[in-house]
């Protein structure tokens, strides 16, 4: 596009005689050291960045002058870069436009009513289009905020400020000294049912006084609030307050201190939860307490104060670093890179206005973008799971406004934007070129595929040493680590009781053989009941004889002994069936792996190789092989390691205390490891890899999400 | 808002009708009559382009009504043959009032009354209207584009829906290519209008404003377009903002000096445009202004120094020549060496030479002196004065000049004195000014490519007329030689193979230069020839009036003696007609269909050649370099060469096409675009 001092349309405007009508304001506002001029329309609040030649504009036109004169004058004034007539045409068309010219002809009103329309059309568009942020204006609060400045205007002074600083101060001091208590049970705590209400009743409270925060310090420098509401975020009522009069202020400080006000009001709130829930005794307020520190700092803290998103932190953010409007510009200036540079655009115009701004510029479009699609993806997706049809809508709808429009608006730029007159068929090349490349990347280029999941070094069940009484171990007869032959005696049990025991069993054997012995003659039937009673004892006996056999433990195959723990094994009382230790191959331990049931069908069917490292040698790879599965989902976990409490990935109920009973159906294989396992890691965690050869990534996401419709929504 | 009848300016009494009786007048219902802008969404235009689908694929319906009325006026010529001088000014009276009665034309009044115009045009010329003229008539008074095949008598159609329409008591404007057709049409016609009691009116060049309101005020005014439309933007001017109905008549009666008083038309009512594809298509790219002098912007020693940083930057490097869009683009380190430049010859007394913006703005200007914008072609030399030439017509137009400096620019490349700059005072497209009409109609012999156009911007569908007798010209298949030199030397061969027979030959250029290269071939050639100038007048008329006749070779641009009969000579027809050679591509089909339409008029018997080469100007905007055809039509040997270079000139072709229809739609929009950003200055003119 070629510029041009004069303009084809300028004998249009040039007799104008108009003005600025009497509700604008204009401010002088410094940016990045430049002056720049905002004009403050009082009647529909919005606000309007000059530069300082439109400005000069702007001041020249009284209403006597006419356009022409003006613009001579403006352009005297600028003689190294005088405003275009196109400039000026612009400028005044953008005020006509916002109501704020009065000229000499009378107001046309067609045009009027037909611009009316086009706004409120405007209005509604943008309500549906973002459903997730309906508002809904209540009432002014202006007259009663001006009768409560007394009240709230001496908290914005340097004693407002300390006495802040200390409370907040206090309830940092005193949250870090219960920094255990407090981090141990926020899992816990936060995400109860009973819980959940307070917060629910607790929330608008401390937003009502965030937002009151910003009204309080927008009147205390002098602003106006004029509109106070309930906005629906994500269809959670939330109180909001347009305090965006503060745009005038000449400080940029104050403007901060404005949009910063809700998160003092917060992190203040805070800092009195963290000393009253150091104080009070357990209970509702101690709880309250509890959630008012969460939601006043951690939450604010990530949601307001997060420059990325417009809340609180943008507007703060954008006036530290002076680039006001911030988040459109950045989006502008990333368009003015490609256009410029990958379309090679001659003509197209840089939103910079400032040195300086670009690299901020470029890092914040980036950032936000990315920040943005994924925060709206993950709220659709949790709204989808909640309420399945209206979630599924929304999600369609978050989709849209972020994947959908931007690429048909691109689509359609690329395709019929005059800018890219003689360059469409570069645009295309590149763009076709781009798309290709992502399809590629996406459908086509196949990349590793893997499934990663934990398990535990595990020895067999027949591996294991058990003890077949009760019994006091007092030696190892084979040393651990030595190899046992099939059969060795391993340990010796004792058992005092059951020597005793068999002596005493033994001697009334003899007294009733003398008894049997006397009466056989006599009375045939005592002698026949004492008959019976022999026949009991011996076998009373006999079970004695091989308990105290069992005190002998021995080998049923051939091996290496291990015991865990073997030095402190002597002298311990060992119920029946408790396990001493093992007798292990070299071929014997094996990684029993535990996988959720979506990862099931893959590690079946399309598993090509398993590698494994152990936490404690993490920086080894081994190689596997599955050496079999458990063919049916089970709850039970092999291990406590692999529960989430543990350290692992399976979540377990805890409602259950006497066994690890995962949330979810989990299956069991066990991968032998080639080379062996060493014996002393048994028990040890082991990341465990498997491989699934390569595959596009947009095969494996249908098939998630696939899973996920399958599972979230059953269909 | 169509009650255009009602709102028709003029109605007079019974007593007007005779042919003195134009004294009394009742004031207009409405002071100027105009249609209000349409307000185009993009919803409306979408839908726009639906329903002109659908009214093309209703075409076929409508020209059957359209036949039917014909029909029937058929059928009355008989009995109202029959009818005494003064019965059939009854039965034209009856008619009148039938047709004032009524907002819209009922098809029996519209047969009743082709019928009497077309016995009183027998009586009154004896010439009487085919029935495909009666059709076409229908199509213009019902507001559409009646397609014609050239030579089907559109002068004579014209007089019908005029006729009608007048009768009805709207104002006509029957809208012709250029001043001469506009007379003789009017000429020709005027004892037929007279008979019928109407009045008719010329606007000429060189009219005042008195004579050209009294011209208007007739009952049908014949007109060129350019003339009404600057009459309108003259009006608009006079008008001014603040120009509603009420207070236009309130002002008329109390003050002395009214603006009404001061205008020339009488709003617009219905309008008849005659090749209407040239008028409101080719003509639409460039918009009408209408300036003031204005002292001069800039000195001779700025533009000297303009012209001198020009000349010491080079291309592509600093800035690049965009031929087919006609503009220069400078490059950033063009940028950079203008401001070093600037800054070392001129140490900051001038303040043109410290703004980037107006810096800028007068190298461009100089470089596009320097390189667009060539002598005896862009312009001429007279009497020291850069006068433009017409790149559409060929015309020189004297009181033309180009905006923004660079009209002082090229004077000062040439040396001339340098004129005062102009500012604009009104400024007008062809689009939006036609769009104003309420009834709107045309005639052409070509629409090939544009009929969407017709309906999304003036929404004027398009029917096509069929013709009074088979059309019998041959079509020869286009030549394509690989260089201009072979090409004039083929067309020589071929012409003087022609003339010894004794064909009457028309050679189509596309320029006038490119027809002064012809001549010099020709002469070369030793054959007789004739050279039309483009002057459009009667002399030209008579010349292509004459280019039927035995042995005639006649050199012609696509729009020289545009709208004049070729009619063969004795003996010509049995020799196979008028043989047209056309030997540059003109920048669309449709331009080429017309030339093509000199030959072969109402059943005789024609010819139709191209002579092409690869040099035609249309290959700058090819898709492939000039060097590189020519050596595929080598390697593609005779035939299939043949059949490359056809295509690839067709595609350069569409390509121009394309363009064309791009910078109308830009324009338009731009001109759309004005008007939302300009609300604060009110209406538009």
């Amino acid at each position: 596009m070629s510029q041009s001092l004069f303009s084809q349309s300028w004998y249009r405007v040039a007799p104008l005689r108009p003005r600025l009508r009497r509700h604008a304001e204009i401010h002088r506002q410094s940016f990045r050291g430049e002056v720049w001029y905002v004009l403050q329309d009082h009647q529909t609040g919005r606000f309007h960045r000059l530069s300082p030649a439109a400005n000069l504009i702007l001041c020249l036109m009284d209403g006597r002058r006419t356009l022409q004169e003006v613009w001579e004058a403006a352009a005297r004034r600028n003689e190294d870069d005088p405003p275009t007539q196109d400039d000026t045409i612009r400028l005044i068309s953008q005020l006509h436009g916002s109501d704020l010219l009065q000229g000499d002809l009378p107001p046309d009103l067609a045009e009027l009513a037909e611009r009316s329309e086009s706004t409120a059309r405007r209005t509604l568009i943008a309500r549906v289009k973002n459903p997730l942020a309906l508002r809904f204006p209540l009432f002014d609060p202006d007259p009663v905020l001006d009768r409560l400045a007394p009240l709230f205007r001496p908290l914005f002074s340097i004693w407002g400020f300390a006495v802040w600083l200390a409370v907040v101060v206090t309830g940092l001091v005193v949250a870090a000294l219960h920094a255990g208590e407090l981090t141990g049970d926020v899992a816990g705590q936060m995400l109860s049912a009973q819980n959940v209400a307070l917060m629910m009743a607790l929330y608008p409270v401390i937003k009502a006084l965030h937002e009151a925060g910003h009204a309080c310090a927008a009147k205390a420098w002098g602003g106006e609030v004029h509109e106070v509401g309930v906005m629906l975020l994500v269809l959670f009522p939330a109180p909001y307050v347009d305090a965006s009069t503060s745009a005038a202020f000449p400080s940029k400080w104050q403007r901060m201190m404005v949009a910063a006000a809700g998160i003092f009001v917060e992190l203040f709130l805070a800092g009195l939860a963290a000393i009253v829930w150091a104080t009070a005794e357990p209970g509702l307020v101690r709880a309250a307490a509890f959630n008012v520190m969460v939601i006043g700092s951690v939450s604010t803290l990530l949601f307001n104060g997060n420059p990325l998103l417009r809340f609180d932190g943008y507007y703060i953010f954008a006036d530290l670093i002076e680039i006001p409007n911030l988040g459109s510009r950045a989006n502008r200036y990333v368009f003015y890179l490609i256009e410029r540079y990958v379309l090679t655009i001659e003509g197209a115009t840089s939103p910079v206005t400032a040195a300086g701004e670009r690299p901020w510029l470029f890092v914040y479009a980036v950032a936000a973008f990315v920040y943005r699609t994924t925060v709206s993806i993950a709220i659709a997706s949790f709204i989808a799971t909640q309420y399945f049809v209206f979630g599924v809508l929304l999600a369609l709808l978050a989709l849209f406004g972020t994947v959908v429009s931007p690429l048909v608006k691109g689509l359609k730029f690329i395709l019929t934007d005059p800018k890219l007159h003689r360059r469409r068929g570069r645009a295309v090349l590149l763009t076709s070129a781009a798309a290709g490349a992502a399809f590629a990347l996406l459908f086509v280029v196949p990349l590793p595929y893997t499934t990663m999941a934990q398990g535990v070094v595990w020895a067999p069940d027949d591996t294991q040493i058990r003890t077949g009484t009760d019994g006091i171990l007092t030696t190892l007869l084979v040393e651990p680590g030595r190899d046992a032959q099939a059969g060795e005696a391993l340990a010796k049990l004792e058992d005092p009781s059951l020597d005793s025991r068999v002596a005493v069993l033994e001697a009334q054997l003899v007294e009733l053989r003398l008894r049997y012995d006397a009466a056989r003659l006599g009375d045939r039937v005592q002698a026949q009941i004492l008959q019976e009673q022999i026949g009991s004892t011996q076998e009373i006996l006999r079970v004695y004889r091989e308990r105290q056999a069992a005190l002998t433990v021995r080998a049923a195959q051939g091996g290496r002994l291990i015991v865990p723990g073997a030095v402190d094994l002597p002298g311990r009382y060992l119920r029946r069936g408790e396990r001493i230790g093992y007798v292990l191959t070299a071929d014997d331990p094996v990684v029993r792996v535990v996988v959720p049931q979506t990862d099931v069908d893959l590690i079946r069917s399309r598993t090509q190789g398993v590698a494994a490292r152990l936490a404690e040698r993490p920086e080894a790879v081994r190689a596997g092989s599955i050496l079999r599965e458990v063919p049916g989902a089970q709850q039970e976990i092999p291990s406590l390691a692999l529960a989430t409490q543990g350290g692992g990935t399976i979540a377990v109920d805890a409602s259950n205390p006497q066994k690890p009973v995962a949330l979810q159906s989990i299956f069991v294989f066990d991968v032998q490891l080639a080379g062996g396992l060493p014996f002393n890691v048994l028990g040890e965690r082991v990341y465990v890899r498997f491989d699934h050869g390569a595959e596009p990534i947009a095969w494996r996401a249908l098939r998630s999400l696939r899973q996920v419709f399958l599972s979230q929504f059953r269909v | 808002m169509s009650d255009p009848l009602a709102l028709a300016s003029g109605l007079a009494p019974a007593g007007d009708l005779a042919p003195t009786g134009a004294a009394f007048r009742l004031p207009p219902v409405r002071a100027y009559s105009e249609r209000k802008p349409l307000k185009a969404s993009r919803l409306d235009q979408a839908a726009a382009k639906v329903v002109g689908r659908v009214r093309v694929g209703l075409a076929g319906w409508a020209a059957r009504r359209y036949a039917r009325i014909a029909r029937n006026a058929l059928a009355r010529s008989e009995e109202i043959a029959a009818l005494s001088e003064a019965a059939l000014h009854l039965r034209i009276q009856a008619i009148t009032a039938a047709l004032r009665a009524r907002k819209t034309f009922r098809d029996a009044d519209i047969a009743e009354a082709f019928a009497l115009i077309r016995e009183m045009s027998g009586r009154v010329k004896g010439q009487r209207h085919y029935g495909v003229q009666m059709m076409g008539a229908a199509a213009l008074l019902d507001g559409r584009i009646a397609q014609m095949a050239t030579g089907e008598g559109k002068t004579l159609t014209a007089t019908l829906a005029a006729g009608a329409a007048a009768l009805a008591g709207l104002s006509v404007h029957v809208v012709t290519v250029n001043d001469y057709l506009a007379e003789r049409d009017a000429e020709e016609m005027r004892p037929l209008y007279a008979a019928l009691g109407l009045t008719v009116g010329v606007i000429k060049e060189k009219q005042e404003q008195p004579e050209r309101a009294q011209a208007y005020a007739c009952h049908i005014t014949y007109c060129t377009n350019k003339d009404l439309a600057f009459d309108y933007l003259r009006d608009r001017i006079a008008l001014g903002q603040r120009a509603s109905d009420v207070r236009l008549k309130l002002e008329n009666m109390h003050a002395r000096a009214s603006r009404l008083a001061q205008l020339r038309l009488r709003g617009l009512h219905f309008a008849i445009v005659d090749e209407a594809d040239s008028v409101l298509i080719d003509e639409a790219r460039t918009p009408l202004i209408i300036s003031a002098p204005a002292g001069s912007q800039f000195g001779t020693e700025v533009l000297a120094r303009a012209m001198e940083i020009a000349g010491a930057l080079s291309s592509p490097e600093d800035y690049r020549i965009e031929a087919a869009e006609h503009r220069i683009v400078l490059t950033d380190p063009g940028r950079e060496r203008i401001a070093d430049l600037a800054e070392s010859e001129a140490p900051g007394q001038d303040s043109a030479w410290r703004g980037r913006v107006t810096r800028e703005g007068l190298v461009r200007q100089a470089l596009s002196a320097l390189h667009l914008f060539h002598r005896d072609e862009h312009y001429i030399l007279r009497d020291g004065k850069v006068v433009i030439v017409d790149a559409n017509t060929g015309r020189v137009m004297p009181d033309r000049s180009w905006s923004d400096g660079l009209h002082q620019m090229v004077e000062h490349k040439e040396g001339c004195d340098l004129s005062g700059a102009r500012s604009t005072l009104a400024r007008m497209t062809y689009q939006r000014f036609f769009r104003r009409y309420p009834r709107l109609s045309g005639m052409t012999g070509t629409t090939r490519g544009v009929a969407a156009e017709f309906w999304t911007v003036y929404r004027l569908p398009v029917v096509r007329i069929p013709t009074h007798r088979p059309v019998q010209r041959r079509h020869l298949p286009d030549e394509v030689l690989p260089d201009e030199a072979a090409k004039w030397r083929r067309v020589t061969a071929r012409i003087a193979e022609l003339h010894a027979r004794g064909c009457p030959v028309l050679v189509g250029t596309r320029s006038v230069g490119a027809s002064a290269r012809a001549s010099a071939y020709l002469t070369e050639a030793g054959l007789p020839h004739t050279v039309l100038s483009a002057a459009q007048d009667g002399q030209e008329a008579a010349i292509v009036g004459q280019a039927g006749q035995h042995g005639r070779i006649t050199v012609a641009t696509n729009m020289a003696g545009r709208g004049t009969d070729i009619k063969l000579g004795p003996g010509i027809a049995e020799r196979g007609g008028l043989h047209v050679i056309m030997v540059e591509r003109q920048d669309a089909r449709r331009i080429d269909d017309q030339l093509a339409g000199r030959s072969g008029r109402q059943g005789e018997p024609g010819c139709f050649q191209a002579i092409l080469s690869l040099d035609d100007p249309l290959m700058e905007s090819g898709l492939i370099g000039r060097g590189l055809a020519r050596r595929i039509m080598v390697l593609l040997g005779p035939k299939h060469g043949q059949a490359f270079g056809r295509r690839l000139l067709r595609h350069a072709q569409r390509r121009t096409e394309h363009l064309h229809g791009r910078m109308r739609a830009d324009l338009l929009h731009s001109d759309q675009m004005q008007d939302r950003i300009l609300a604060f200055a009110g209406h538009a003119e």
